[in-house]
This record gives C-alpha cells, sequence and structure tokens, in this order.
C-alpha cells in the first residue's frame, strides 16, 4: 500500500481512521481533531470514543453523548471554518448497550436472547474476552459505516495493553464456543467417548465442583445455561465478526498512533509499533501529542546563550531591561528559563527520536502536535490542536 | 481531615492506585526503595498482566513471576498471576496439584473462569493478605511492609471492593471467611493504606476525586494524602513571576549577543509559567475536591529510567504531607 504523506492526505483517501495508543497520551483529542479537520475539508465527520471517562463529549463541548450520534450545532462549526457541506458528529459508544443489540440480532427467539442477557457470566463476557468491549466498538464502526450517513470514521480506541485485542476479539470468542470444555459442558455425553478426553472431563468437573464448593456460587449452572443460549447464534456471529475484519483490515482503514514524550510512553509506543508492523493492521502514522516545541519551529539550541557568551547575554539583555526594577536578576532569569524549555525540548526529540525513525522507515508519516499552554476542553483548544496536526511541513525532520 | 497522618513507612500494606501515566509505578518503586533503605523488609507486588516494578529497581533485570525474587538485600518483587495463586489455594483445600494444574492450564477453563465475576479480586486479595499473614521462624513478619501496585483506577474500585461484594452476596460458606479476613485487612487503617496518584492535570485531578469519592462511599480503604506527580517548578522567582511580559515588550528586533530573540524568550517563559499555573491550579484543586493534604513528586526532566531517578523522587515522596490551600 503506498504511504499516506501526512493526516492531510489520510483522511483524503481513507474512510475509516483508527487511533490506537496508551491511555493519557491524548488519543482522545487526536481522534477529535482529525473529525474536526475532515469536517474542515468538507466531508461529514463522526468521531467515535469508547472512553467512559467523556473526553470526546468535553473536548467537543456537547456535554455527555449518547450510543447514537450527536451533530455538533452548525454555528460552532461555521466560526470554527467548516465549510456548508461539512458536519461534525460525535458518539460515545455504550460497549454493553451495543453488544446487547448482536445478541438481539443473532439469538434465535426471544426467549434465547432473554436467557443470555440475564446470564451473570453473560454479564461479564466483556471483562471476559479480552478485547470484546474492543470488538463491540468495532462493530459499531461496521454498522455505520454501512449506514451511509458519514463519510468518515474515526474511532477513538480505548487504552489498551494488547493493541490487537480488538481484532482478535470475535476469533476468541468463537474458539471459545469449540472449545472442548465447552463442548463438554453442552455434550457431555458426546465427549465421554474420548479417552483422553474423560480424563480431563473428571478432573474439571471435580474442580468445577470444588469452586462452587469453596465459593457458594452457582458457577455450572450459570456457564451451561449461557453457553446453550449462545451456541445458537454462532453462525451469524462468525459471518458478521468475518466482515468487521475485512473492512477494518482493508483499503479503506487507516490506523494512527498516538504517543506522548513521557519516557514510559514512549517506549510503549515502540512496542506497540513493532507489533503492529508484524501484522495486517493498515499503521499510516504516528502522531507524538504534547511534544514541546521551540518557539517558532526548528531545533532548539543547544545551550542557551551559546557558549562563549554568557557574560555578554547576560549584559545586553539585563541592558534591555533596564528600564525595570532589578534588571540583573531578571536577565539571569530569563536566561535560566529559556534555557531550561531549550532542554526540554531537546530531551522530547531524543526521547521521540528512535520512534520517530522507526515509524518514517516503516512508511508511516510523523506529526507533532505541540504541547499548548492550557488543557484542551473545548472547541477552541481542539481548533488549535487540529491547525498543528495539520500544518503542512515536510515529512521528516524536526519540523514534522 | 481528623485522622492523623502516619508515615508511609509504618503501615503493613500501602496499596498504590492511580490512572495509566500518572507514574504510579514509579511511586511504587521508589517506596518499595525507600522502604529497604530504612532497614524495613519490604514486598512489592504486581498484579497486572506484565511487570513494571522490577525494571525500574534494576533495569535489564529478567521478570520475577509469581515465586518473586530479591532485587535487593531486603526488596522482594513479584507478580501475582490470580491464575497460580488459586492453582495454590485449590492445591491446598484438594490435595493433589497435578490435577488441579491439568486442568488450569486448559485454555477454555482459563476464558471460562475469566467469565466468572469476582474471583481474580478475590484470589490477588487474599494472597496479599496471605503474605502479610506469613512469619519468619521468629515469630516475625516476614514483610513488614507490602506495596501493591493496583490497578488503574476504573478497575481499581473493583479490585477493592470484591471481599465486600463477595461478602455481600455469600452467606455462609468458607469463601465468606475469607473475604471477611480480607475486607478486615483492607479497612484497617492502623494496617492499610490506599494511597492515590494523580498528576496536575484537569482530567487526572477529576478522576481522582470520583475515585476517593466511591472508595469512601463504597470500600471504606483508609485514605490520608494524595501524591501528585510530575509537578513542575515555577520558572521565575516569585518577585520576578511576569517576567515573560517584560520580555514580551522589548523590542522584537533586538539582538542580543548569544541569545534567542526577545520573543522567543518570552514564549519559553509564557509556556514554562502557563504550564506552572494549570499544574499549581489543579494541586489545588485535587486537595479541594478530596479534602486531602498532598505529597508532591517533582517533574523530573530525565524521566525515571532506573534507581538513581527513583532515589530522587524518596525524600519528596516521605515528606509530611502538605495542606495546600485553594
Amino acid at each position: 500500500m503506498k504511504a499516506l504523506a501526512g493526516p492531510e492526505a489520510l483522511l483524503r483517501e481513507r474512510r475509516i481512521v483508527v487511533c490506537v495508543g496508551a491511555g493519557g497520551v491524548g488519543k482522545t483529542t487526536l481522534a477529535a481533531a482529525l473529525g474536526l479537520g475532515a469536517a474542515r475539508s468538507g466531508k461529514r465527520a463522526l468521531v467515535l470514543t469508547i472512553d467512559p471517562a467523556r473526553r470526546l463529549a468535553d473536548a467537543l463541548g456537547v456535554g455527555a453523548l449518547g450510543n447514537q450520534p450527536r451533530a455538533i450545532p452548525r454555528e460552532l462549526l461555521t466560526r470554527l471554518g467548516v465549510p456548508a457541506e461539512g458536519a461534525l458528529s460525535a458518539l460515545m459508544l455504550d460497549m454493553k448497550r451495543t453488544f446487547d443489540d448482536l445478541v438481539e440480532r443473532f439469538a434465535e427467539s426471544p426467549e434465547a436472547r432473554d436467557r443470555i442477557l440475564q446470564n451473570r457470566i453473560y454479564q461479564n463476557v466483556s471483562d471476559a474476552l479480552a478485547g470484546s468491549a474492543e470488538y463491540s466498538a468495532m462493530e459499531k464502526v461496521f454498522e455505520l459505516a454501512e449506514s451511509g450517513k458519514f463519510d468518515r470514521l474515526i474511532v477513538d480506541t480505548p487504552p489498551s495493553q494488547h493493541a490487537l485485542d480488538f481484532l482478535e476479539a470475535p476469533q476468541r470468542l468463537l474458539e471459545f464456543l469449540d472449545s472442548s470444555i465447552v463442548q463438554l459442558l453442552l455434550h457431555p455425553a458426546f465427549a465421554a467417548g474420548r479417552f483422553g478426553f474423560r480424563i480431563f472431563q473428571r478432573s474439571a468437573h471435580r474442580v468445577l465442583q470444588l469452586i462452587e464448593k469453596v465459593s457458594g456460587l452457582s458457577f455450572l449452572e450459570d456457564i451451561s445455561e449461557f453457553l446453550m443460549a449462545f451456541e445458537g447464534m454462532s453462525d451469524g456471529f462468525r459471518q458478521r465478526a468475518h466482515r468487521v475484519n475485512a473492512l477494518l483490515l482493508g483499503r479503506e482503514t487507516g490506523f494512527v498512533l498516538a504517543a506522548g514524550p513521557a519516557a514510559e510512553s514512549v517506549a510503549h509506543a515502540e512496542a506497540f509499533l513493532a507489533r503492529l508492523q508484524t501484522s495486517r493492521v493498515p499503521l499510516v502514522g504516528v502522531v507524538l501529542n504534547r511534544a514541546r516545541v521551540w518557539p517558532g519551529g526548528g531545533p532548539a539550541p543547544a545551550a542557551v546563550p551559546q557558549a562563549g557568551c554568557e557574560l555578554e547575554a547576560q549584559r545586553d539583555l539585563a541592558t534591555a531591561l533596564a528600564a525595570d526594577a532589578d534588571s540583573e536578576g531578571a536577565a539571569r532569569a530569563a536566561i535560566h528559563a529559556a534555557s531550561e524549555y531549550a532542554c526540554l525540548v531537546r530531551r522530547d526529540e531524543e526521547v521521540t527520536r528512535a520512534l520517530r525513525e522507526r515509524s518514517q522507515a516503516s512508511g508511516c508519516f510523523w506529526r507533532r502536535v505541540p504541547e499548548l499552554p492550557r488543557d484542551i476542553h473545548d472547541l477552541d483548544g481542539l481548533a488549535r490542536v487540529a491547525e498543528a496536526l495539520f500544518a503542512e511541513k515536510p515529512a521528516g525532520g524536526n519540523d514534522a | 481531615m481528623a485522622e492523623p497522618v502516619r508515615p508511609l513507612l509504618e503501615r503493613r500494606l500501602v496499596i498504590v492506585t492511580g490512572k495509566g501515566g500518572t507514574g504510579k509505578t514509579s511511586v511504587v518503586a521508589a517506596l518499595a526503595l525507600a522502604a529497604a533503605q530504612a532497614g524495613i523488609r519490604v514486598l512489592a507486588l504486581e498484579v497486572g498482566r506484565d511487570e513494571h516494578v522490577p525494571r525500574l529497581i534494576k533495569p535489564g533485570t529478567k521478570p520475577v513471576g509469581y515465586a518473586g525474587r530479591a532485587l535487593r538485600p531486603g526488596l522482594t518483587v513479584m507478580r501475582i498471576d490470580p491464575f497460580e495463586a488459586l492453582a495454590e489455594y485449590l492445591g491446598l483445600q484438594l490435595g493433589v496439584r497435578p490435577v488441579v494444574d491439568l486442568v488450569l492450564r486448559n485454555r477454555a477453563f482459563r476464558q471460562l473462569m475469566q467469565a466468572s465475576p469476582g474471583w481474580r479480586e478475590l484470589i490477588t486479595l487474599g494472597k496479599i493478605w496471605h503474605l502479610e499473614q506469613m512469619t519468619t521462624p521468629s515469630g516475625e513478619p516476614l514483610y513488614q511492609l507490602l506495596i501493591v501496585d493496583a490497578p488503574a483506577t476504573g478497575h481499581g474500585l473493583t479490585f477493592l471492593d470484591a471481599p465486600r461484594v463477595v461478602g455481600a452476596t455469600v452467606r455462609t460458606g468458607p469463601l465468606r471467611k475469607y473475604a471477611g479476613w480480607v475486607e478486615g485487612m483492607l479497612t484497617d487503617s492502623e494496617r492499610t493504606l490506599l494511597l492515590p496518584v494523580a498528576l496536575a492535570e484537569e482530567l487526572p485531578a477529576r478522576e481522582t476525586a470520583e475515585l476517593l469519592l466511591r472508595v469512601r462511599r463504597d470500600v471504606g480503604v483508609p485514605i490520608d494524602r494524595v501524591v501528585v506527580n510530575g509537578v513542575l517548578a515555577a520558572p521565575f522567582p516569585p518577585a520576578l513571576e511576569n517576567l515573560d511580559e517584560r520580555l514580551a515588550r522589548l523590542p522584537p528586533d533586538l539582538r542580543l549577543a548569544g541569545l534567542p530573540p526577545p520573543s522567543v524568550l518570552a514564549a519559553c517563559g509564557a509556556h514554562l509559567r502557563a504550564r506552572f499555573e494549570l499544574n499549581r491550579h489543579w494541586a489545588a484543586e485535587i486537595a479541594r475536591m478530596t479534602a486531602l493534604p498532598l505529597v508532591s513528586l517533582p517533574y523530573l526532566t530525565s524521566g525515571i529510567r532506573g534507581p538513581e531517578d527513583l532515589a530522587r523522587l524518596v525524600a519528596p515522596l516521605l515528606a509530611e504531607p502538605e495542606a495546600v490551600a485553594a
């Protein structure tokens, strides 16, 4: 697949953008800024988050979001430079609700549906299979992509230790349903014929009974009930899962990895990048959020003031500040602060260099979004992030 | 708060919690180092899927696993895997460990167990309780201090609330008794402390306040301070507080030997000052929303890469918490 030069190209050429990354790196803000960018280029964009912290709602200034898309008011969009044909909506996904919808769709009968929905195991199923929460988000993306109501879908994924959980979740659920222990619980007579299985069966039963005894919970009953009810669904579910994965790994989708400049976050992003590269995930870009950048662009100087100019620098600045009180102290303090800030800018550049080089080497675009003096909690803040994100600069080097 | 603020190291169990990105793991590692330096036999516990504490204490070290390993004299780290803890517990109850292992190794059985509510948290806390109870041959506690790197806040509450939930749903039997012991440990302010770690920024601050509200309402684990991590220093001395504004008023074309133009000097200072003020504001908000004193840890430009960086956090971490006025 050909490389995309930046987020502009990404939004021009891909219909679905999935933002991935660790928690606390500004993934939600990135998703919202990409959505705003798409709307500004005249697209009907939807930003979808499953972040329970309601950050997107805060950032978009629309209060609480629901399981249905909510449009950002036209007058706000106009103020932010969105043309008449562009639109921006946001949706915060209720994962439980989405999974329930799935059960409704594929259950064999209303009775089977109710049995599943009321089952205690089902109620924990999102914890049970790592990634099923993520999967239900993808399911919603699929539904919205099919609806034709939006030109661009920007998806903010939950912070995940294991980036690809959500792609593997349906497969994992199907494997689980097909597995020996499940078959044993569903069809004990059939399984009993196989010798190796009998040993396993006896011990499994013994352990489960023991767990029931020491816990006082009616564990077995819940499990078999859940599985019986779920069994009839698995064909429909399987086909659907296949189509969802095909959409996400196909030509219409681009993944963007978000990172922050903290050392832990960079290490996490590097590991993420390595994992994504060995998968079939179409990763197209890496965005470094909250990077400290040198005012006016370009690299930070190696030293402030330049080596050998310390005395002159302080004298010059003190002279310039002479109209005010304590010009000597002020000059010292100002130089100290600039030197410290240069140090932070160089530090961010150094800590993230390997990540930048590795992502560029693998054909991803690389963008830095500068740390803003204030937190992002409204559309104006978001607009500033979008401006930094979409600033057309040559890829590579310090300015990308 | 009326609660007296006792030194951190005088507890038996400190449970460190906080959202991802707050530096919770660094706090666990720094506290473990501090305890070991003070001659306290300390056990640091990971409860997640991956290990993070060992490489901070001893860069490049191999995983410590469920068996745990001493990384320094008097400083042991282990990771509690709920399935290992379950196997240990059932093995003890059932007496036939090989059978238990056979079943627990089965992937589908594990998924089945993962679908079952509450047991992971409870078995993990049960293991912690067991470790707290262990003694040396002379009857001294084997570990004088246990420090837990608890799950990030959302799940952190589920984690702490498990014994109470089990206690409420299971009326009789060994599990009920067991849950009672664990709950007794968690709510004992002589032994236990929950140590939340936050950043002085809007979202982490609000999330911390919400966590505390729910812990106080539902769980009753003692809390006496909030750790605020990554606190920025003021860029200018107090008398020159708005120096960046003075710099911004200098002629833009002014040339200064070896220095960037005044506008750049002003922008550097203004950015540092804005972030510092934001930090100060949200630290005060955390103090106000939680009604707790704060322990502030400095922002380290270098990041936290190993024991030398952790050592810089020890003194501020052990300092008397400060009441912060809004």
